[in-house]
C-alpha cells in the first residue's frame, strides 16, 4: 500500500523556513515587488511542502499546488477563450473561487503544468504526481457563456486537458490524476463523465487516476470503476458509505482510500486507520491500495495538515504490519 | 393606504478604518478591551446615524465589535478553541472555530450591543445572530460524534441569546444561516435547529441565507420555522420570485436589491424593477427591501451610495402605489 495526497496544501503556517507567500502577494498586490520575485518564494514554499511531505514519509507526493489560487482558475486562466469572473462558493465549503466563464471555444495552445511539473520532480526525491481539475468538474464549475450545451463544453475542455496531459506524460509524469469531484452533485450526468474521460486520457501510457471526493458515489458505482483510469481515488470521510460500495472493484484496478479527513482538524487514530483499511481489503487486495486524505489539505490550517501526514503515514505502516 | 415595504439591512456595514486599526492593535496586545469598545461603539452611532438619515425603517448595530459572523460567536461561548490560519480564497486567510467539548455560553454575546445600539435611536434595532447550523459547518469539529449533536447544542445556546435579545427589547432578530442551502440532505436538520431557536419567541423573526440552489431545496426553505425570509435576489436577477409565484407562502420576504458583491451602484430604475417584481408575488406588509447580503465587505461610500439608491427606490415606488 503506497501513501500519497489528493492535491493542494496550506501555503503559509508557523515553522516554515521560506518566505511568507501571503507576505509576497501582498507586496507583489502594492507594487513593492515583482512578478519574479514572486514567482521565486513560489518556488521555494513549493520546495518546502514537497519536503515536508517527503519527510513525512508520502510515497507519491505533489507540489501543492502553492502557485494556484483554486483549483479552477489556474487551469481555465491558461486555456484559450475563458475569462475568469468574480467569487463564488466551492461546493458546500466556506472557501471560494473566482467563476470562469467561457468567452469563447475552448482551446489548449501551451502547458500549463509542465513547468511547475518539472519544478516538483526535480526538488522532490519521491515520485511527484501531477493533478489537473478534470474536463466534467472544470465545466461544471465555470459559466457555459458561449456553449449552449454543457456536453460540448466539457468535450473541448477534455480535449485541451488531454493536449495537457500529454505535454505532462511528455515531461515525464508518471502519474496523472484527473479531479472529478462535481459528478457527486450531477449523478444523472455520469454519461458525460464518461466520455470525457475517453478524450482526455487518449494516448497516455502513464498511470491514470481519478478522484471523487466530499461525497460517497452511490449511484455511480461500479459502472464508475469502468471509467478509463488505472487508480480510482474515492473519499472514505465525507462518503463513509463508500465501504459498502466495493462490490465489484475490478481486479485490475487500484483504488485510493481517501480516508484521513482533510476537512476537519480532528486527527484519526491509528487503529480508526487500520480497521479501515482492513474493511476495504474484504474488497481490494492491500497491494492494489493507495492511502491518502480524503482531498486537498488546504482546508486545514499548515500545522494540522502536517500531523494528518505523519497519522497517515503511521497508520499505512500500522495496517501494512497487521494485514500482510 | 396600505403599509408595507418596510426596509432593512442584512447586517454587517464596513468598519472605518480607525477600528480595523484598532483591532489589529487589539490583536497585537498593544490596546485592551476597553479602548477598542469605546471604537466600536464610536463607530456604531456612526452608522445608526447613516441609517437614520438615509431612512431605514430596521435599523443594524453595523457589526462593528465583530470580525467574522461565526467566529465571534465562538470566541464567546465554552468549548471552543481557535484553529491555525486557513485559506478562503486568493490570499484572504481567517482562524476557524474549533469545537473541543460541549459548546455552552454562560453569558449574553450580544445583548450589550443591541442595548447600546437602542440607546441611540427610536427606530427599532434588529437583533443579529449567527444559525446553529452556520456555526457548526463553518467550524471544526473535534469533539461531537455527529454533525447534528453539534448543531443541537449549538441550537440551544443560540435560543438562550434569542430569548435575552427579547427580553432586553427586541421586536425583530434575524437569525442568519448562509450555509443551510448549501447541503440538500441536511436541510431538515437544519430546519430541526432553527426551531428550537425560535422556540417561545414573540419576537418577528428572520433568516438570512444566501449562495445555494435554493429551487433544489425550496419546500424545506419556504418551511424554515421563522416568519421572514431573507434572500438575495438581485444578483441572480430575482430568478427565485417566479417560483415564489409558482408556489406561494404565506411568510414575509426580505428581498436583497442591490448586489454586495459589486462596486457598481445600483440604478434607482433598476431597484425599482427588482421591487415592482416583488410586490407582484407578495403584498406589501409581507415584502421587505434590503441589500443582498452585508455591506461589510464594500467601502463606505458604495454602501451608502446602494443604501441611498435602495431608499429612493422604495419612496418612489410606494408614492407611486399608493403604500404608506
Amino acid at each position: 500500500m503506497i501513501t500519497t495526497v489528493i492535491g493542494n496544501y496550506p501555503k503559509i503556517g508557523p515553522g516554515t523556513k521560506a518566505p511568507s507567500l501571503r507576505g509576497a502577494i501582498g507586496q507583489h498586490d502594492q507594487g513593492k515587488i515583482t512578478m519574479e520575485e514572486l514567482r521565486r518564494v513560489e518556488d521555494e514554499v513549493t520546495k518546502e511542502v514537497i519536503q515536508e511531505q517527503v519527510d513525512a514519509g508520502i510515497d507519491v507526493v505533489t507540489d501543492g499546488q502553492i502557485r494556484w489560487d483554486d483549483g479552477q482558475t489556474y487551469i481555465a486562466g491558461r486555456i484559450n477563450g475563458f475569462s475568469i469572473n468574480g467569487l463564488i462558493r466551492y461546493f458546500d465549503s466556506n472557501t471560494y473561487y473566482r467563476h470562469p466563464i467561457a468567452e469563447s471555444n475552448l482551446e489548449w495552445t501551451e502547458p500549463i503544468l509542465v513547468r511547475d511539473y518539472k519544478f516538483a520532480q526535480e526538488h522532490s526525491s519521491k515520485p511527484v504526481k501531477a493533478v489537473i481539475t478534470g474536463p466534467y468538474t472544470l465545466a461544471k464549475l465555470s459559466q457555459r457563456g458561449v456553449y449552449s450545451d454543457l456536453k460540448a463544453m466539457v468535450m473541448d475542455i477534455a480535449t485541451a486537458l488531454n493536449k495537457e496531459a500529454l505535454a505532462l506524460q511528455e515531461a515525464g509524469a508518471s502519474i496523472i490524476q484527473f479531479d472529478e469531484p462535481a459528478i457527486i452533485m450531477d449523478k444523472d450526468e455520469f454519461p458525460i463523465l464518461e466520455e470525457a474521460s475517453e478524450a482526455v486520457t487518449q494516448g497516455l501510457t502513464c498511470k491514470t487516476e481519478v478522484c471523487i471526493y466530499f461525497r460517497d458515489v452511490s449511484g455511480l458505482a461500479p459502472r464508475l470503476y469502468q471509467l478509463p483510469f488505472d487508480v480510482i481515488g474515492l473519499d472514505f470521510a465525507w462518503g463513509p458509505a463508500n465501504f459498502d460500495l466495493l462490490d465489484g472493484f475490478p481486479e485490475d484496478k487500484e483504488l485510493s482510500i481517501g480516508l484521513l479527513d482533510a476537512r476537519n482538524t480532528r486527527l484519526e487514530q491509528v487503529d480508526e486507520i487500520v480497521a479501515a483499511v482492513r474493511r476495504v481489503t474484504e474488497h481490494v487486495s492491500l497491494d492494489r491500495l493507495h492511502l491518502s486524505p480524503s482531498c486537498g489539505l488546504d482546508f486545514l490550517p499548515r500545522q494540522n495538515a502536517r500531523q494528518k501526514l505523519a497519522r497517515l503515514v503511521e497508520g499505512a505502516r500500522a495496517a501494512q504490519e497487521a494485514l500482510s | 393606504m396600505t403599509k408595507g415595504l418596510l426596509t432593512t439591512s442584512v447586517g454587517s456595514f464596513p468598519k472605518p478604518s480607525y477600528l480595523t486599526r484598532a483591532r489589529t492593535q487589539f490583536a497585537r496586545g498593544q490596546i485592551g478591551q476597553d479602548e477598542l469598545d469605546e471604537l466600536g461603539r464610536k463607530a456604531t452611532e456612526h452608522w445608526i446615524r447613516l441609517q437614520e438619515e438615509i431612512g431605514i425603517d430596521i435599523l443594524v448595530d453595523g457589526e462593528m465589535y465583530r470580525g467574522d459572523m461565526v467566529t465571534y460567536f465562538s470566541e464567546h461561548m465554552q468549548g471552543f478553541k481557535i484553529s491555525g490560519l486557513v485559506r478562503s480564497y486568493g490570499n484572504r486567510y481567517y482562524r476557524k472555530p474549533i469545537a473541543v467539548g460541549p459548546v455552552s455560553s454562560n453569558a449574553e454575546m450580544t445583548v450589550d450591543w443591541w442595548k447600546y445600539a437602542q440607546s441611540l435611536t427610536d427606530r427599532p434595532i434588529k437583533g443579529m445572530l449567527t444559525g446553529p447550523y452556520t456555526i457548526a459547518d463553518w467550524s471544526f469539529n473535534e469533539y461531537y460524534p455527529s454533525r447534528e449533536e453539534f448543531v443541537m447544542d449549538l441550537a440551544a445556546v443560540v435560543h438562550n441569546e434569542a430569548m435575552a435579545l427579547q427580553k432586553a427589547g427586541a421586536k425583530y432578530i434575524q437569525i442568519d444561516e448562509p450555509a443551510i442551502s448549501t447541503r440538500p440532505d441536511e436541510m431538515e436538520m437544519a430546519s430541526r435547529a432553527l426551531s428550537i431557536v425560535t422556540d417561545g419567541l414573540d419576537a418577528y423573526t428572520f433568516t438570512h441565507i444566501c449562495y445555494g440552489d435554493f429551487v433544489a431545496v425550496y419546500d424545506q426553505l419556504v418551511n424554515l420555522p421563522v416568519d421572514n425570509l431573507d434572500l438575495e435576489m438581485s444578483n441572480s436577477n430575482y430568478y427565485l420570485l417566479d417560483e415564489l409565484d409558482k408556489r406561494p407562502t404565506g411568510k414575509g420576504l426580505s428581498m436583497g436589491v442591490t448586489d454586495v458583491h459589486s462596486h457598481v451602484v445600483e440604478d434607482v430604475e433598476q431597484i425599482k424593477t427588482g421591487i415592482m417584481r416583488g410586490l407582484q408575488v407578495f403584498p406589501p406588509d409581507r415584502l421587505f427591501i434590503d441589500p443582498d447580503c452585508g455591506l461589510k465587505t464594500r467601502t463606505e461610500e458604495e454602501s451608502v451610495a446602494k443604501l441611498r439608491n435602495m431608499m429612493i427606490a422604495v419612496r418612489e415606488v410606494k408614492a407611486e402605489m399608493g403604500i404608506e
